[in-house]
């Protein structure tokens, strides 16, 4: 499976790109209208917190088939300054607001699959991916 | 894109559209904050119905707009959130607790014209 | 109405191990328990020539016998189906007594008990099926060993040990065919989608039975919302008295059902909170916080009505105590 979308994440206003993208992929699966909203959802997040504190970063979209089932993958990555408590700020207060305020798990109870990769100074890799149901 | 702010008697109504970017909501919490000062309006229902993803920043923006019409003596009231949205908002945990929430125009009208919601009238 | 189709044909003895697990350990321990050993292996082989002998015999006198009741004849009422049952039941008689008793053997047991409990034949004709088989085989080892009696019976026992290793599998593969049926039933009822009723005007009454697990929570929260914005609701009871457990995960698939509601200018009431499963939620901690709760969905209905600004009367003179 190909059908890359690239979008690039500067300013607020690419998150709208990156989520219009989304949709206009995510089209072509069977997804109901409630799970399109949940993955642009997720995406705004991701997105915005590149915006916040990595000021660049990208949102890579791929449609991806594992056993028969399709989904659609979402990379955001930045080289930003990463976090320092992974852990930490993927704790989750169920009903409250993420720790860190970045929305991590959040956007992980919107999505099927979710993995993050970060470090200080070395930048953040959140990978999620959504499959058909 | 701007939002549109209509007056309904004491009622300021503002309607979010779906593709409104940071700085648009920014314009339109700067614009409504002016209008519930220039027309003493004593509710501003916020209308989001066409928004189509709620996520942490427009909740936060919401919530700041919800603050600051209430320090000026009016209620505000948030109508229109579409349940894919308001499914989506629980599952990142964006309660908007503390706001008044409404399913559309009609009852968030009706919400302000409740005793104890609606701002007394000056 | 039986159905004499490819189940005959189907390979449900492998699926059935599988499911059941029957291992070395455990046939190795399940030969302890009857006592069947070495020895007794021994002697069903030394009889094998003798079973070769009376196989046909023994097989066609016992399907005259299943044949002359009407309960079981309709089972084998297809002359294929017969002949191909009696095929497989001589060589299941015969391998009684092959002496090689290995997982292969339970599996191939197995799988002759699956097809006869998808034919639908009651496990009571089918342990009779033994009890034919038995007492045939003690006559003609009678008859065959009479100068030596007590080797009759010693072989005997042996069979009798073998017998019951294969009941045993054949009781259990009914079992497991129940246990699947029942599965497949409680799946059925996961399906069903729940209920939302208008109950009156801007009043929901969402019934829920079963147990709640996420994907069925998820379905709940979104058809209730989009319920609520149909139906203008402004109150909704959910009654969980149906519910079979309250841990902290469905508590809070509740918690966020509710407050996905109130986003949409919904309030929801929790009806149905049995004194049980309150003692369970004190003891694990779950605390509903501001959720309104009651015991049961007539509060719950009553406490929204008067929210809702109904009042219900009851007038004095009803139509039905007019007569």
């Amino acid at each position: 499976m190909n059908g890359e979308v690239i979008v690039p994440i500067r300013v607020d206003a690419d998150v709208l790109v990156a989520r219009q993208k989304a949709r206009e992929l995510a089209k072509s699966l069977k997804f109901s209208s409630s799970e399109l909203t949940l993955i642009a959802t997720a995406i705004s997040e991701v997105a915005r917190n590149i915006v916040t504190y990595a000021k660049e970063g990208e949102i890579v979209l791929h449609l991806v088939s594992k056993g028969g089932r399709r989904g659609i993958r979402v990379v955001a990555h930045d080289d930003g300054p990463g976090i320092a408590d992974v852990a930490r700020a993927m704790e989750d207060g169920f009903s409250t607001s993420s720790s860190l305020g970045l929305g991590l798990p959040g956007s992980k109870r919107l999505m099927d699959d979710f993995d993050i990769v970060s470090a200080l100074g070395k930048g953040t890799t959140v990978t999620m991916t959504k499959w058909e149901r | 894109m701007r939002a549109s702010i209509l007056k309904l008697g004491n009622v300021l109504i503002a309607s979010v559209q779906g593709s409104m970017s940071d700085a648009d909501l920014a314009q339109m919490r700067d614009e409504l904050v002016l209008d519930v000062r220039r027309y003493r309006a004593t509710g501003v229902i916020v209308d989001v119905t066409l928004l189509d993803v709620m996520d942490s920043f427009a909740a936060r923006t919401l919530r700041g707009i919800a603050q600051m019409i209430k320090l000026l003596g009016a209620t505000a009231v948030i109508v229109g959130i579409q349940p894919e949205v308001a499914f989506s908002m629980v599952q990142l945990g964006l309660t908007l607790e503390g706001i008044n929430t409404a399913l559309d125009l009609e009852e968030g009208l009706a919400l302000l014209k409740v005793p104890g919601i609606g701002a007394h009238e000056r | 109405m039986v159905q004499h189709d490819n189940a005959v044909e189907r390979n449900d003895g492998e699926n059935f191990q599988e499911h059941n697990e029957i291992s070395e350990q455990e046939l190795a321990h399940r030969k302890q328990f009857l006592e069947l050993g070495d020895e007794d292996i021994a002697r069903l082989s030394g009889i094998n020539d003798l079973a070769r002998r009376y196989a046909a015999d023994v097989i066609d006198d016992f399907y005259r016998h299943l044949m002359s009741f009407e309960d079981t004849r309709s089972f084998f009422s297809d002359p294929q189906v017969l002949q191909r049952v009696k095929n497989m039941q001589k060589e299941y008689f015969l391998r009684l007594t092959e002496g090689n008793y290995d997982l292969g053997y339970v599996q191939d047991r197995l799988r002759i008990g699956a097809i006869h409990e998808r034919i639908r034949l009651p496990i009571k004709s089918y342990l009779g099926m033994y009890n034919f088989y038995l007492r045939a085989v003690a006559t003609r080892l009678s008859e065959a060993f009479h100068a030596k009696p007590a080797e009759a019976w010693s072989s005997f026992l042996s069979l009798l040990k073998l017998t019951f290793l294969d009941m045993g599998l054949a009781i259990e593969t009914y079992i497991a065919s129940s246990e699947r049926t029942i599965r497949a039933q409680q799946e059925a009822i996961q399906e069903l989608p729940t209920p939302v009723l208008p109950f009156r005007e801007g009043l929901l009454i969402v019934p829920i039975i079963g147990i709640i697990d996420s994907q069925r929570a998820r379905q709940l929260t979104e058809q209730l919302l989009n319920s609520i914005r149909g139906n203008r609701a402004k109150m909704v009871v959910i009654d969980i008295t149906g519910v079979q457990s309250v841990d902290s995960r469905v508590a809070n698939h509740i918690v966020q059902t509710v407050e996905a509601a109130r986003l949409m200018g919904a309030r929801v009431i929790i009806a149905g909170i049995s004194p049980e499963v309150a003692q369970t939620m004190v003891t694990l901690g779950i605390d509903l916080g501001r959720i309104m709760t009651v015991g049961d969905l007539q509060s719950g209905i009553e406490r929204a009505e008067q929210l809702l600004g109904y009042v219900v009367t009851r007038s004095r003179s009803t139509e039905l105590a007019a007569g």
